[in-house]
């Protein structure tokens, strides 16, 4: 994944806000990259240009060699569904659907059909999650648990990429470690990861940090 | 699918609101279908008591209209009349059908020493053609001049039986008629309405009301295809110089008849619709409120891939789901509440299980589903174009 000279700007009524202002580099695959700045500082935006969620206002961005300032709205939804796996800080679970059900929902996504719910165990149990929760609503679970839902929602379709804003920023430490534990894992097995985060113990688990400010890379 | 499974969840834990959302569909249903099926039935109804099939050509002298100058005989009714001559005419050009001429006036009977006088339309027709037109329920054909027929409801709101007298005029100075038969119910009719009248014979009529002309033709046509032709040939024939007498034909007033009534039916079926309308308003307001508790759930569902039309399509069978339950519900309502009120205004069913009846209900019903799917599509619409980011970003 390349960005060149990135910049994105929110036009409000109020003022542009120039949330990245002239952002470069590589991610190479198989890398764990973790992004570190203030509040404000454009990590979010940064992270959801990467997940095509939406596109620069200037520069280009390249995913596998396609620049997706071309792709079609279609083209990124489908290409979020395949290739990338996102994790937030709020955990984001369906509360409509039960365990099973929201881990298998991309996958349901990329088949357009029902799917195997053993699909779901499997990737739960690669995840730790107590066979007995499986057939609960996601309110009924921890914090912990829920995330741990979350990263098997986001494994289901096999991504090349998971991407995750502040995945342990509602977590206690124990089980924030736990979490982590589980992306070096994943890591180690061939995913790229990029983690947003401003704990600096946990960006200790990543390989690499970029530090931004202002929309710009400092180092 | 996952988007109709999420749709149906998201009913049924808000179910008292999309209850309520869906009562306003149910009673646009039974709104509609319930001012269809009551005015078919009124037309099925009215349209068995008029019993004629429109199968006759009804002429008589031309109403209104200067041109005359010349009035009739001083003292007589102004002369509104077909003559001998005419008819002659008449008779010529809509053969082989058989044109039967008719006299009638109302004047005031007796029906026995001490009973009250009434006044009732007499009809005067040449006995031989009087089973042309009648079916009788008891007794004979008139066969002296001064014998009569009358019809059922005179017959029954008079006691009045074969061979009961009636004394005709002021003073009984028409004389008097032997009743010989009593005609079988006929309903309102546009040739002659028997049901409280009296008919005589053609002679006696002639004599007692010193008349040799007609005051109208009914011409009885065999082939209905023929009934245009019939009265045209008529107008030609008799219209040439100057109006002379006006042609009904009774197939066509029939249909201007259904016409009007079917307008009727529509047009408040469409006050029913209205109702329906309003549903849609609160449909499109709980669905407006289902996309906007939803916003964070759609931002997560567009960024992990699911496609604007999967999105749309979640709320559209959330829409179609209200229209369809309600419609069904409304439907069945319909059914119930049809039965009911046909058995008790009408006294009877039997026009509500006809084709024409119960279309009314399946009119309803797809108008309430129709306008759940439309008014669907705009909060579908704007759920499936937020932007993922703002969308994840709402709290
Ligand atoms: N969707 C948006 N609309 C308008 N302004 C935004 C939007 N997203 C972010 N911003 C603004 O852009 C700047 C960077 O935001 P963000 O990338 O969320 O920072 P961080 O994640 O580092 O806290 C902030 O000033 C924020 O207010
Ligand atoms: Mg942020």
């Amino acid at each position: 994944m390349v960005f060149r000279d990135v910049v994105k700007v929110y036009p409000l009524p109020a003022g542009d806000v120039v949330a990245l202002d002239g952002v470069s580099f590589r991610v190479d695959r198989g890398e764990f990259i973790s992004v570190m700045g203030p509040s404000g500082s454009g990590k979010s935006t940064l992270l959801n240009l990467m997940g095509c969620l939406d596109t620069p206002t200037s520069g280009d961005i390249y995913i596998s060699g396609t620049r997706i300032g071309d792709m079609s709205d279609a083209e990124l939804t489908s290409l979020r569904r395949d290739r990338i796996g996102f994790i937030f800080q709020y955990f984001n679970l369906f509360p409509l659907l039960n365990i099973i059900e929201n881990v298998t929902f991309p996958m349901m996504l990329k088949t357009g059909k029902g799917v195997d719910p053993e699909r779901g165990r499997e990737v739960l149990r690669a995840v730790q999650l107590d066979d007995k929760l499986f057939t609960h609503t996601p309110t009924e679970l921890s914090g912990g648990q829920q995330q741990r839902v979350a990263v098997a929602r986001a494994l289901i379709n096999n991504p090349d990429i998971l991407l995750c804003d502040e995945p342990t920023g509602n977590l206690d430490s124990k089980t924030g470690a736990g979490i982590m534990d589980l992306m070096t894992d994943l890591n180690r097995k061939g995913t790229t990861i990029i983690m947003v985060t401003h704990d600096p113990n946990i960006a200790e688990y990543s390989k690499r940090t970029i530090r931004i400010a202002d929309g710009r890379i400092v180092s | 699918m996952i988007f109709w499974e999420i749709a149906k969840r998201n009913i049924r834990i808000h179910l008292l609101r999309s209850s309520l959302a869906m009562l306003g569909i149910v009673i646009g249903v039974v709104a509609i279908a319930s001012m269809g099926i009551l005015g078919n039935s009124m037309v099925l109804s009215v349209s068995d008591s008029l019993r004629t099939v429109g199968d006759s050509v009804i002429v008589t002298p031309h109403a209104g209209g200067g041109g005359g100058g010349f009035g009739g005989g001083g003292g007589s009714s102004s002369a509104l009349v077909i003559t001998e001559q005419d008819y002659q005419q008449i008779k010529r050009v809509s053969a082989p059908n058989i044109a039967i001429p008719v006299l009638q006036t109302t004047d005031r009977l007796k029906l026995g020493v001490g009973k009250d006088d009434l006044v009732a339309m007499i009809y005067g027709i040449d006995p031989e053609d009087m089973p042309d037109f009648f079916i009788l329920e008891s007794g004979d054909y008139s066969r002296s001049s001064s014998g009569c027929l009358v019809g059922s409801t005179f017959a029954k709101d008079n006691n009045v039986k074969v061979g009961s007298r009636i004394t005709v005029g002021t003073d009984g100075n028409k004389g008097t008629l032997r009743v010989t038969g009593i005609i079988e119910e006929r309903g309102m009719a546009f040739d002659v309405s028997t049901d409280s009248a009296v008919v005589a014979t053609q002679d006696w009529f002639n004599n007692a009301y010193s008349r040799n002309d007609y005051d109208k033709v009914v011409i009885k046509v065999k082939n209905l295809d023929d009934i245009t032709a019939v009265k045209e040939a008529i107008e030609k024939q008799m219209n040439r110089r100057d109006e002379t007498v006006d042609v009904m034909d009774t197939r066509k007033v029939m249909e201007s008849i259904f016409e009007a009534f079917g307008q009727i039916t529509t047009f408040v079926s469409a006050i029913g619709g209205i109702s329906m309308l309003v549903a849609g308003v609160s449909i499109l307001n709980i669905m407006m409120m289902s996309v906007t508790e939803r916003i964070k759930e759609i931002g997560i569902m567009r960024s992990i891939g699911a496609q604007r039309k999967e999105v749309m399509s979640m709320f559209l069978y959330e829409a179609m789901i209200l229209g369809v339950v309600g419609s069904i519900i409304g439907g069945i309502l319909s059914l119930l509440g049809g039965y009911a009120i046909s058995s008790l205004m009408l006294q009877t069913t039997e026009y509500l299980f006809v084709p024409s009846s119960l279309i009314h209900i399946v009119y309803g019903m797809v108008f309430g589903i129709v306008i759940c799917l439309i008014c669907g599509i705009y909060p579908a619409w704007r759920a499936a174009n937020l932007n993922p980011i703002d969308a994840l970003r709402h709290e």
